[in-house]
């Protein structure tokens, strides 16, 4: 990457949740990471590894327990509201479900419009020619901005959530699994457009994603995340082409491959994921993270 | 060799829309056949008509063609014709069905033990102390760590690997001949799948059973099809080997499908992302 400055830069990020009797979920561990400019960072993990808590907490949609957040050199970690609306246009995410993110009563067209009239920018714009052109940019119609979510299906319904994303021209837009939702032909053709709308608006992306073949093809940097910490962060190809922890390797071998020759014989595991809650007093022993090459950075195993 | 199951100019349909038209295909014993496809391409419908589940509650109609399933004594029997009570003989005893969502197909106040239990001992008679011991059978079959302790736990104490594995274990219980599994591991974490994918091509062996899949994953298709029935908006469009359909895929639609297909290790030797290659077909 480029000595410029992060975009946004997270610092011990934790995040616990109290579940009763005094036990605690810990869901993020003290993660740190950045996200450059026109870069997309990947987080892998399976379910339950703080994947999504992460992006949540990153948009300021939860309250970290502890860590900080920094926007374009802003500390937004514990910003006042009002303070927060004018970065938040910065900050934009997508959820997988494109279905749960739209009000059925509501046209389309409106739901893109929501955003500019919130932020207050309605009075300066032309909000219809600027809704109109969104769903050009997405790949919809001008004519579309009149229909209900039901009329759509649902790669279109998600290239309607993207467009309301990009509504404010954000730097930084969160896809939280946005394209997993998606049959494969539909979803190749979503994640095309982000990649062209990245290059075209300069974008930069925090793809959450627990699909590993998906993940290589839109993004520069990767994350992988295991029981709320990273243990391996580092450029694409190194986490691909060479994983250094054994839960990255892991899981690499553990994706299907959709060729019939390379069928491989895999041992049959029947270990699982250890439960993140921990009882009063105690947590999870604190990974740290060794650069083993330039960027590439390892958690040390026992 | 005669199928052991053979769907022939299978049509289902909801009211007015055709979800299955023309359906044909066969299953061999001891063969794994995936049947693939996008949503709504009528995948699952298949399956539910095969069990004769499509016509109870969701109000599908066969409308036409037969299902002929050659039963253990050697008859040959067109299961469209069967009677409710022929069927409910068949279904979990010959032909037995996973779903891809186990939490929803477990009852929540028994304990998982109780659940396979009474499979094994309303179709085939078992006492409850021989049913108990059919189920830690089938609970080591299916790989279950601990299986006595887990015999005694209810579905919420399981994660969702276990209770897939408990769902296999009640499908298994009484050797069907024929196993269906929709989507069985389209719910669980990758590392799971793998494990559950695994246990499926083991079983196989270990069992006799065909296993007919239903699936949108063609990852999980090369892994464990031996034969493969491609499917979009209601018809087959393609039916081959795996090794044909993947490496010399005859029709535009599953070439298309194959090419959006995200693929591990696609990106070697390169940096930045890059788009698909997407091939057009005519819809």
């Amino acid at each position: 990457m480029t000595a410029e400055a992060p975009l946004i830069e997270v610092e011990n990020l934790t995040k616990h949740f109290p579940v009763g009797g005094g036990a605690v979920v810990h869901a993020v561990e003290k993660v740190s990471l950045t996200v450059g400019h026109r870069e997309t960072l990947a987080v892998v993990g399976e379910s339950g590894c703080g994947k999504s808590t992460l992006a949540h907490l990153m948009i300021r949609l939860l309250k970290p327990t502890s860590g900080t957040i920094n926007l374009d050199g802003t500390d937004i970690t514990s910003m006042s509201n009002r303070a927060m609306r004018e970065n938040r246009r910065k900050l934009q995410i997508i959820f997988q479900d494109p279905f749960a993110s739209l009000d059925p009563r509501r046209p389309v067209g409106k739901a893109v419009a929501e955003p500019l009239i919130v932020h207050g920018l309605a009075k300066d714009i032309d909000v219809d020619e600027t809704v109109a052109e969104l769903f050009e940019k997405v790949g919809l119609t001008r004519d579309m901005v009149r229909q209900f979510p039901h009329q759509f299906s649902g790669g279109q319904r998600q290239r309607i959530c993207i467009a309301r994303a990009l509504a404010l021209r954000p730097q930084l837009v969160i896809a939280d699994e946005a394209v997993s939702a998606l049959d494969v032909s539909i979803q190749a053709q979503v994640i095309n457009l982000m990649m062209d709308l990245q290059s075209e608006m300069g974008l930069s992306f925090l793809f959450i994603s627990h699909d590993l073949a998906v993940v290589e093809r839109v993004s520069h940097r990767v994350a992988v995340m295991y029981l709320g910490q990273i243990v391996e962060l580092g450029p694409r190809a190194a986490i691909f082409e060479n994983p250094q922890h054994s839960y990255t390797r892991r899981l690499l071998d553990a994706v299907p491959v959709a060729d019939p020759r390379v069928r491989r014989d895999r041992p049959l595991m029947t270990d699982e994921i250890p439960s993140p809650v921990w009882a009063p007093g105690t947590g999870p022993a604190h990974v740290n993270l060794v650069e083993h090459d330039p960027g590439h950075f390892v958690a040390v195993e026992d | 060799m005669e199928p052991l199951l053979s769907v022939r100019n299978l049509t289902v349909t909801f009211g007015s829309f055709t979800a299955v038209k023309d359906l044909s295909f066969d299953i061999h014993e001891g063969q794994t056949l995936a049947v693939v496809g996008e949503s709504g391409s009528g995948k699952s419908v298949t399956a539910l008509s095969i069990m004769r589940l499509v016509e109870l509650g969701t109000r599908g109609e066969i409308e036409g063609g037969e299902i002929l399933f050659r039963t253990p004594s050697g008859d040959v029997i067109d299961l469209v014709q069967q009677s409710e009570s022929t069927m409910r003989d068949i279904r979990g005893n010959q032909i037995s069905m996973i779903f891809q969502e186990p939490l929803t197909s477990l009852n929540p106040v028994f304990t998982v033990g109780n659940q396979v239990a009474e499979a094994v001992i309303l179709h085939q008679g078992l006492s409850k102390d021989e049913a108990r011991e059919r189920v830690l059978e089938t609970f080591r079959l299916v790989r279950i760590p601990d299986p006595e302790q887990r015999l005694d736990q209810y579905p919420h104490e399981l994660s969702g690997g276990m209770r897939q594995r408990v769902m296999i274990a009640m499908a298994l219980s009484c050797d069907p001949k024929i196993l269906i599994a929709d989507e069985p591991t389209t719910a669980l974490d990758v590392t799971i799948q793998a494990q559950i994918l695994g246990l499926m091509r083991d079983l196989r062996e270990q069992t006799g059973a065909a296993v007919l899949i239903i699936t949108h994953d063609m990852g999980v298709v090369a892994e464990v099809a031996d034969e493969v029935v491609v499917m979009n908006q209601s018809r087959l469009v393609e039916r081959g080997s795996v090794y044909d359909v993947f490496e010399n895929p005859a029709e535009d639609y599953t070439r298309a499908l194959l090419a959006s297909v995200p693929r591990l290790g696609s990106m070697a030797g390169t940096t930045t992302p890059s788009p698909f290659e997407l091939v057009e077909y005519e819809r």
